[in-house]
This record gives C-alpha cells, structure tokens and sequence, in this order.
C-alpha cells in the first residue's frame, strides 16, 4: 500500500526527461554576459591610459585569464549542484583561493609594468570601481545560480558561492580594462572587494529562491 | 565501470551491492529518464533496503527511515534529469538520501512544536476514531505512533490543519505530509483494532 501510494504520486506527473549537459556545457549558457562584461566598460568608456605601457598581455591577455578561470568557477558551481558530484573540502577551499591568489598575481604583475597613482578622491573612484565591477556581476551571479537551481544542489550556498565568485571575476575583467589606476592598494581593495560582493550575492541568492526539492 | 560506493561504503551502509548491479541500476535509471516507468518498480526493489538501511544508521527509528525512503525516492523522481548515465547510480542517489537526512534534521530542529507525550494532550475524538475506543485508548495508540506520522495525524486530523500547512511547517513536500499523515492512520487504526 505504502509503495502504491508512492508509485501513484510518481505516475502523477512523470514524464520522459533529457538527462543534464555536462557541467561545462551548461556553463557557457554564461557566454553572452561573460563577453558583455569583458568588453561593456573599455567600449563604453575607454580602455585604461597605461595600456601602451601595459601592452596586451597585460591588459586583454590577463582578462582573458579571469574569463578562463570564471568559466571553471562556474563550471565548478554546476558540478556541486549534482548529487553526488560535490567538491570535498580540500577542493573547495582551493577553488576559492586560487581564484583570490589570480587577482593578487594580476595585480602586482601589471602594477610591476605601469601603475598609476591615485591621489585625491582615491575613495570615490574606489567606489565607482566596487559598485561598478560588482554590479556588472550580478547578471551572471544570478544566471549561474538559476543553471545550479536546475539540477540538485544539495549544497546550493556553496554553489552559489562558486558560481558568484566566478561571476565577479569576469565582470572584474572588464573593469580591469577600463580601470586607470593599477596602484595595488586600488585594486585590491575596490576590484577584488567588487569580486568578493559577487561572492557574497551568489551564495546569499539561494537562501531568497525557493528551494525546489525538499 | 564498478560502482565506487559499493567499496567506500558497503561497510556503513551495510550493503554491498552484488557484483554488476551498478550497471544495471544505470541501465534502469537510464529507461527511467526515457520514459519506462516500470524501472521506477525496479530502482525501488534495488535500493529501497539500501537507503532505508543507510536512513536507519543515521535516524535509528525505522518508521522515521521509511518515511525518509519514501521521501528520497520523491526526490529522486523530481531530480532524475539531473542524474548523468556516464556515471554510477548510487553516489547520486546516497546523495539525495543525505540531503532529506539532513533537511528532515534540521526542519525537526527548527520545529517549534513536536508533542512527545499525546498523553495529556486533549484530543476531541470525532469520526471513525471514536467507533474504535475511548480518548484514553486513541492517546495511548498515538502516543506508540512513530513522532513523525503522530504529528501530521494530529496537525491534519485533530488540528485540522491542511497538508500544504503540514508540510510548511515540517519543511517538506506537501506529498510527503499526505503520505505520513495516511500512514499514521494506517498505524493508529491497526493499533486500535489491536486493543480492542
């Protein structure tokens, strides 16, 4: 009887399904804001002033970086999301980190080539680059979190964590670009704090959505 | 491919799955996904004693582990696109079985009220109940009713709360609420007739 139930309740509403893409393949559903983001703030406005000095390596060439690694941040937040398939601890913290120690690296490599100062008003252009890197990822925050919601994040904040992170580090790439000031202190407090607000928006998104299986 | 789980956690869950059935279980989870609604009968026979062995280590109450395989195999059929034939069935499935684990501990944790003794509780006996037995002899019955299906029995039945109610309030599939709601009855008339 017991099973009858069950089995009538599953009848009710079973359908024939087309199993998941691979994670990776569902992660470039992303492409379209991954490019807005890159190219939206130096079309806009302009490409930073030291970009000669820079050269392209520097400028597109490390962006292009960032872009790479938010793709398998977001690849990384779609695997979470399917049962079985989570990270362990040990992998987690490292897709965390990583991604933190690759801004800090970008930083100071280009700051090493060319980096102009910031003086007076240094706190008005730090916001308008935390706002403006971090507003540019949320399109993609709340993208990734939608993709992770479809499958079965059992973990859906660490998913979302993952998937945010990734997220403000292709808006931050193409804030990166347009950005004047490559002074380390700019850049890690302004950029990589607009990175760690998509974080912090990621994994809150799914305490507000509905949680879909419980 | 060999199934992985069988080897990391055979010795926990206390079934080793028989050699060759990882690939049968991906065989009928795959018909499952493309519409043979019959492999939902054998998924079921497979791993119902698994789960409901693998819930009765964590829960140690074996009404609670069988509404938690109840539970999992909901989930699983709502979750069954996200399972990829490419890899085994059963890290997938334990996993969705620790997560109604863990969401049924935490919606207990949270629940604010979750009455232990029926015993002293005044229950208004109406209906069918009251052809059964004195108040005193449907709260005796209620009270050896597993805390779960009492529960829902009391909310729906005696409170009159609806299932939706239910299962807001235990963090659950309104399903779910029905399903233990009519199992308590089940249980509670069984009881009954027993003291009669």
């Amino acid at each position: 009887m017991t099973f009858g139930e069950l089995r009538a309740r599953v009848a009710a509403d079973y359908t024939v399904v087309r199993p998941l893409p691979s994670p990776a393949v569902r992660a470039l559903a992303v492409t379209p804001f991954a490019i807005l983001a890159l190219l939206a703030a130096p079309t806009y406005f302009n490409v930073r002033a030291d970009a000669t000095a820079l050269g392209w390596f520097f400028t597109w060439g490390a962006s292009l970086v960032q872009v790479a690694a938010g793709f398998a941040l977001i690849t990384a937040a779609l695997r979470e999301s399917v049962p079985g398939r989570s990270w362990t601890p040990a992998q987690l913290a490292m897709w965390i980190i990583a991604p933190l120690l690759l801004v800090i690296a970008v930083t100071f490599a280009s700051a090493s080539v060319s980096a102009l100062p910031l003086g007076q008003g240094w706190w008005i252009v730090g916001l308008v680059c935390l706002g403006g890197s971090a507003a540019m990822a949320l399109p993609i925050v709340a993208l990734a979190n939608v993709l992770a919601m479809r499958a079965y994040p059992t973990r859906p904040v660490i998913a979302g964590l993952l998937a945010g992170l990734g997220a403000g580090l292709m808006a931050d790439a193409g804030w990166r670009i347009f950005c004047h000031y490559g002074e380390p202190a700019h850049v890690l407090s302004a950029h990589l704090g607009g990175v760690i607000i998509a974080a912090a928006a990621g994994a809150a998104l799914p305490l507000t959505l509905k949680k879909p299986f419980r | 491919m060999t199934d992985p789980f069988d080897s990391r956690k055979a010795g926990k869950a206390g079934l080793p799955l028989a050699q060759g059935q990882g690939d049968r279980l991906r065989e009928l989870m795959r018909e499952y996904q493309q519409g043979r609604f019959e492999a939902f009968d054998d998924l079921y026979a497979a791993l119902a004693p698994v789960l409901r062995r693998y819930l009765l280590s964590h829960v140690r109450d074996g009404a609670k582990a069988d509404d938690l395989v109840q539970d999992v195999f909901l989930q699983l059929h709502r979750a069954r696109h996200t399972y990829d034939p490419a890899y085994p069935v059963t890290p997938w499935v334990m996993a969705i079985a620790r997560h109604a684990w863990l969401m049924d501990r935490r919606t207990q944790s949270r629940r604010p009220w979750a009455p232990e003794d029926v015993t002293e509780m005044e229950l208004p006996v109406r209906g069918e109940a009251a052809a059964y037995a004195e108040k005193a002899d449907v709260r005796r019955a209620l009270g050896k009713v597993a805390a779960s299906r009492r529960n829902a029995v009391i909310q729906h039945h005696v409170l009159g709360w609806s299932f939706k109610e239910i299962a807001e309030k235990a963090g659950i599939a309104e399903t779910a609420a029905k399903l233990r709601s009519s199992r308590g009855m089940a249980q509670l008339r069984a009881l009954l007739r027993g003291s009669k």
